[in-house]
């Protein structure tokens, strides 16, 4: 019976390297030409950065079952880190003065900088973690709406990073890259970071340490006795997932070149809600298709105005009245259409 | 001694619901603790298992003593990998989502890297219930009542453990299943795997036990080999139906 399987499996090509590697390589020679232009392009970076939003909170809400609604916080924290280390670094400002590194150097340093964003946040990820060791379910959501407020209020009142005015200049440091070379700098590493996000996820949630993270959500005595520490695990996850936010608020604000405490409050929370209740809890190919399409509909609603966020919360009340589960419940891609799993190599439980 | 319980205490909040048990449990053996509801069972095995508060009472004073050492500062966790107890909670606690033989993968947490022990233990577990053999790819919420209990048997048993607390094995099993389980919880026994198990059923407890402790209102009230306890008039009267 076993060797079948194994001759089975060989069968199966990993197209996944290909797959991605194959799309972005369209993608940048696409936008080399010029068939992408600058509104598509914002466009597919926010693609990226609402997929880390998503496949993250997923980990939290999806896989280990706890509910966090203050999301839209710890992508502030990543936001404000790394923009104020951009700026401190790579640029002459007003802020601090002169440019603590030769502005060059940011086309080394620029991930740098965004995963030192992701993990202050993912220490902020502490702020939530640690509550949720007693409490759970509506508690704990309380607390992380609590934590959200808590960051945004703070910003707000922190003059030296410009307060509720906002804080901008990140820009400049993407420029001081573009001096070196033309590229579209903000598109390849929103990608690029995405990805490595959704594999990551993937990964974590593959491994038997992964397994641990789902057993707390089907029954935490039971993953206790069976020798899960589960308050080890929902650090972890709570760490990870807030880090993954950071990274995405760092790339965020690069992106648009100015942040200010009012774009991370709990609307952007909420986006990040239904984001991942409309994939499917626990499903990551969920999370990165409901990402896309969420994206999609925002810019689809923008000549709606105002009206948007009458539409948005209809969405969500018709969702949870006709498909609570989601779009993939907590099945992934390849289980909803079998075919696919020809291209992915996937382990038998 | 394996298990030694020194006058334990525990509280939840302000209600005390043990005052001071004092029971043992050698290497080998079969001990059942019997009780009517509100006895204190439950707590007892709670307190074993190191549940962390809002699940399990808060030990006041006494001690817990495995392997003659203090398991008090032992986290949940930490039992199975160190001191290989299991448990098998009430109300069985099975991970409904997943598939029996998810469940019982995930069980071996802590063992996982010893690849031979994993599969033989896997093929105990078969042998002793093979209605989970027949039943390995279904989800484990779909079993019935009897076949969820021997899931959480069979998940105990592939953490590895050498001692397994199990708290009223027979609730909601049809009779012939009840024996069934009672069986294999024997063969494990021979198997050298030393159990305690906490009963309301206290005739089938008895008849299966070495030895056994009658709780009542967080006291032990009578104790001695299951022959003993059977006739004891006291005993008879209150829990075996005269």
């Amino acid at each position: 019976m076993d060797s079948t399987k194994i001759n089975e499996q060989k069968k199966h090509i990993n197209l996944w390297p290909a797959l991605v590697f194959g799309g972005a390589l369209i993608l940048f020679a696409l936008v080399a030409v010029g068939v992408i232009n600058q509104y598509i392009q914002t466009v597919i970076m926010f693609i990226g950065i609402n997929i880390i939003m998503s496949s993250s909170l997923n980990i939290v809400n999806g896989y280990m079952g706890e509910f966090s609604c203050g999301h839209g916080g710890f992508m502030l924290v990543g936001a404000y880190v790394s923009s104020a280390l951009s700026v401190l670094l790579f640029t002459d400002s007003s802020w601090v003065g002169h440019s603590l590194l030769p502005p060059s150097t940011a086309i080394f340093l620029f991930p740098v900088v965004i995963i030192i964003g992701g993990i202050v946040s993912a220490f902020a990820g502490l702020l939530v973690a640690i509550p949720s060791f007693k409490t759970r379910d509506d508690y704990l959501a309380i607390i992380t709406i609590a934590a959200n407020f808590i960051f945004v209020s703070l910003v707000n009142n922190l003059e030296f990073v410009g307060g509720s005015r906002g804080f901008m200049g990140m820009k400049n440091a993407i420029y001081a890259m573009e001096d070196i070379i033309r590229l579209p700098y903000m598109l390849i590493w929103t990608v690029t970071f995405a990805v490595l996000a959704v594999f990551f996820i993937r990964r974590l949630m593959r491994s038997t340490f992964g397994k641990g993270i789902s057993a707390i959500r089907y029954d935490e005595i039971s993953a206790e006795i069976m020798s899960v520490n589960t308050n080890h695990m929902k650090v972890v996850a709570f760490m990870f997932s807030s880090g993954l936010a950071g990274i995405a608020g760092g790339l965020f604000a690069h992106v648009l070149g100015f942040i200010n405490p009012s774009s991370f409050n709990i609307m952007k929370s909420t986006e990040s809600l239904v984001m991942v209740y409309l994939g499917g809890m626990g499903s990551l190919s969920g999370s990165v298709l409901s990402a896309i399409i969420f994206t999609f509909l925002l810019e689809a609603m923008r000549p709606l105005q105002i009206l948007k966020w009458v539409l948005i919360p209809l969405m969500l009340i018709l969702l949870m009245q006709f498909i609570p589960e989601g779009l993939l419940g907590n099945r992934e891609l390849t289980d909803v259409f079998p075919k696919l799993k020809r291209f992915f190599r996937r382990r038998d439980i | 001694m394996m298990l030694e319980v020194k006058d334990l205490k525990v509280r939840y909040g302000n209600i005390e619901a043990l005052h001071g048990l004092n029971f043992h449990v050698d290497r080998g053996e079969i001990v059942t603790l019997i009780g009517a509801n509100g006895a204190g069972k439950t707590s007892t095995l709670l307190s074993l298992s190191r549940l962390p508060q809002p699940e399990a009472p808060h030990v006041v004073e006494g001690d817990i003593l495995f392997d003659g050492e203090s398991i008090l500062k032992t986290e949940p966790h930490q039992l199975v990998e160190r001191r290989q107890m299991a448990l098998v909670p009430e109300g069985r606690h099975i991970f409904g989502n997943l598939s029996v033989r998810e469940n019982l993968d995930l069980a071996t947490y802590a063992v996982q890297k010893d690849t031979k022990f994993v599969s033989s233990t896997l093929d105990l577990v078969y042998s002793l219930f093979p209605r989970l053999y027949e039943r390995r790819k279904q989800r484990s919420e779909s079993l019935s009542g009897g076949e969820q209990q021997m899931l959480a048997v069979g998940r105990a048993l592939m953490t590895g453990c050498k001692f397994i607390m199990l708290d009223e094995p027979s609730m909601g099993l049809a009779p012939v299943l009840m024996y069934e389980m009672f069986r294999a919880l024997k063969e494990l026994n021979e198997k050298d795997i030393t159990i305690l198990v906490v009963e309301q059923n206290a005739k089938v407890a008895l008849d299966f036990a070495d030895r056994g402790y009658v709780l009542d209102t967080g006291e032990i009230i009578a104790e001695g080999s299951s022959e003993e306890l059977s006739t004891n008039k006291d005993v008879q009267k209150a829990y075996l139906g005269g």
